[in-house]
């Protein structure tokens, strides 16, 4: 058949003076596509994650087992860190006790950098000088390693929660006012021509045009510094050792106590809170513009 | 309704600003040897002329770039003039854009109500005349859907819905139906028109589509390359309600053949 239309095709080839031979195939069709069924969900979105969970658990068990015994502590296993961790009477309350200690740092300081990022995004957005003006030193403040100057906060703030909070501060304010004046600067032009028609003024064109459309590029930021902020507060509360600390301390205090199994308990909750954090901003960002952001909406 | 003629002339010669003045020769839109140079020396307009009387549908067609868009855009007061006189009553503007330029987070009804929102209209009243204009555009019972999930000439319409909210004395499209496909789009020019007679508004309309222009207006104006200027000014003699049959006949075709031939001698200097 295919030889045949071929041969056909051939004269109106030669006639357009090219020596290409047709190649034309039958192409069969293929049946519906039936829609794929719960079951078939399931095990493409939940069979790879697990399957990656597993592989990673054997990693650590043959990496563990080729440990010389005297530093298999390094890594301790799963019945180990049952009967000398969550089993040990007094330490899961006391686990729970220091994340929400972390939990109130870190939630502080975000507050506090999402609070004045926020402010900070808009004022560099009604005034193009001063955008001009901080900006550059917003970078410089990225730049300036924190950790170098905890001991200059210990100085000045003493060793209370208000300097653990700076710490967070400092660790996640970047991403708001930066994402934020992103967000306001992409708002559709029409839309503020829009605005401008009807002799609309910069506070209601901020409220009703500007804030809404920089929201989920807001939420992103908010995203990263929710992430970073637990790791902060958890980082922060490494430099601070007295007193009823948080896991940061709990951490340290395991490795001097040579509890290597509640270490890794501490580590565990450290970013099952991060997770937490993270997780709420993405279902608060989906929540507010998942009926009209398309980025957000696929996240679902 | 509070006549607000707007008056701007060349900087420097005058603060720009409005003062009340009574319109020349009764008409809607006056430019009056209307100049627009922009900050980095190029010339969007030169020497504009134009006489728009009330109730007049007037399409402006020319080459792209020729300044259409500059002349909607200083009309509306959008971008302010820099030589010469423009006569127009703000206060009651209707605009479409390109697109249909709807707040994405809004519902339908909500942004139909929004200018009315920006006006200070009392809610009740708002969300009666917004049911009304939706209803006016065909888009009843969509009143509760999100832009995203509506087509691009659903989209138009809840956008001419929201500029007729306010009940426009003077309408300004700015190539409104471009990126629409032809079927739609010319069921649009039928809906404008429709829209055109029922709410007695002066249309100004930019578009690159000559037999849109000619279609829908009643008269039509080349502009001349950049720097923009009138060409030639072409009356449309057809009575309105205009059918869509009409664009076959001989006549039409006709004077779309001449508007046509005028814009190639208009690109070509």
């Amino acid at each position: 058949m295919p030889d045949t239309l071929a041969q056909n095709a051939a004269p109106a080839n030669a006639a357009r003076g090219t020596a290409r031979k047709a190649n034309i195939e039958a192409h069969s069709a293929v049946p519906i596509p039936t829609p794929p069924g719960l079951a078939h969900k399931l095990l493409t979105s939940l069979v790879p994650p697990i399957l990656a969970g597993i592989l990673v658990i054997l990693l650590y068990a043959m990496v563990r087992s080729s440990l010389p015994p005297h530093r298999q502590f390094l890594m301790p296993s799963a019945q180990g860190l049952w009967d000398l961790a969550f089993a040990v009477p007094g330490f899961v309350p006391e686990l729970l006790s220091r994340s929400v200690t972390t939990m109130a740092i870190a939630v502080t300081g975000l507050a506090l950098s999402i609070s004045f990022g926020c402010l900070m995004g808009i004022v560099m957005f009604r005034f193009l000088f001063l955008e001009k003006a901080i900006f550059p030193y917003l970078v410089v403040l990225q730049s300036v390693p924190v950790l170098a100057i905890v001991p200059l906060i210990q100085s000045a703030l003493g060793f209370g929660f208000m300097p653990k909070v700076l710490i967070v501060a400092l660790f996640t304010f970047f991403a708001v006012p930066t994402t934020l004046l992103l967000g306001l600067k992409s708002v559709d032009k029409n839309i503020l021509n829009l605005f401008k028609l009807q002799g609309a003024t910069w506070r209601t064109t901020l409220i009703k045009a500007c804030l809404p459309s920089a929201g989920p590029t807001l939420f992103a930021g908010f995203s990263i510094s929710g992430s970073l902020a637990v790791i902060a507060a958890i980082t922060s509360e490494l430099f601070f050792l007295s007193g009823e600390g948080g896991l940061g301390q709990l951490l340290m205090n395991s490795k001097i106590d040579f509890k290597y199994e509640q270490m890794y308990a501490a580590l565990i909750a450290a970013s099952v809170l991060s997770i937490a954090v993270y997780l709420f901003f993405k279902w608060l960002g989906n929540r507010l513009f998942s009926h009209w952001h398309e980025a957000s909406e696929k996240r679902q | 309704m509070s006549a607000d003629f707007t008056s701007t002339t060349a900087p420097h010669s005058q603060a720009p600003g409005t003062e009340a003045q009574a319109m020349p020769g009764g008409n809607a839109i006056v430019f009056d040897n209307v100049s627009m140079t922009f900050p980095d020396g190029t010339e969007g307009l030169k020497d504009v002329d134009l006489a728009i009387a009330p109730g007049e549908f007037v399409s402006i067609v020319g080459p792209s770039g020729c300044g259409k868009s500059t002349l909607l855009k200083v009309a509306s007061g959008l971008v302010t003039h820099t030589g010469g006189k423009v006569w127009v009553d703000r206060d009651q503007l209707g605009y479409t854009f390109q697109d249909a330029t709807l707040l994405p987070w809004r519902k339908v009804q909500d942004n139909v109500e929004l200018l009315m929102e920006l006006r200070g209209f009392p809610p009740a009243e708002r969300a009666r005349i917004a049911r009304e204009k939706i209803d006016l555009v065909g888009l009843t019972g969509f009143e509760n859907h999100y832009p995203q999930r509506l087509s691009g000439g659903m989209k138009m319409r809840v956008s001419l819905a929201r500029s007729l909210a306010l009940n426009p004395a003077v309408f300004m499209f700015d190539e409104p139906f471009g990126a629409l496909d032809e079927i739609t789009r010319e069921r649009l020019n039928d809906e404008v028109i429709d829209l055109y007679q029922r709410e007695q508004f002066t249309g100004i309309f930019v578009t690159h589509s000559i037999p849109e222009a000619v279609y829908m207006s009643s008269k039509v104006v080349v502009m001349s390359a950049r720097p923009g200027r009138i060409q030639e000014v072409f009356d449309v003699p057809f009575a309105y309600p205009r059918r869509p049959e009409m664009r076959y006949q001989a006549d039409f075709s006709e004077l779309c053949g001449e508007v046509s031939l005028s814009l190639r001698r208009a690109i070509e200097g």
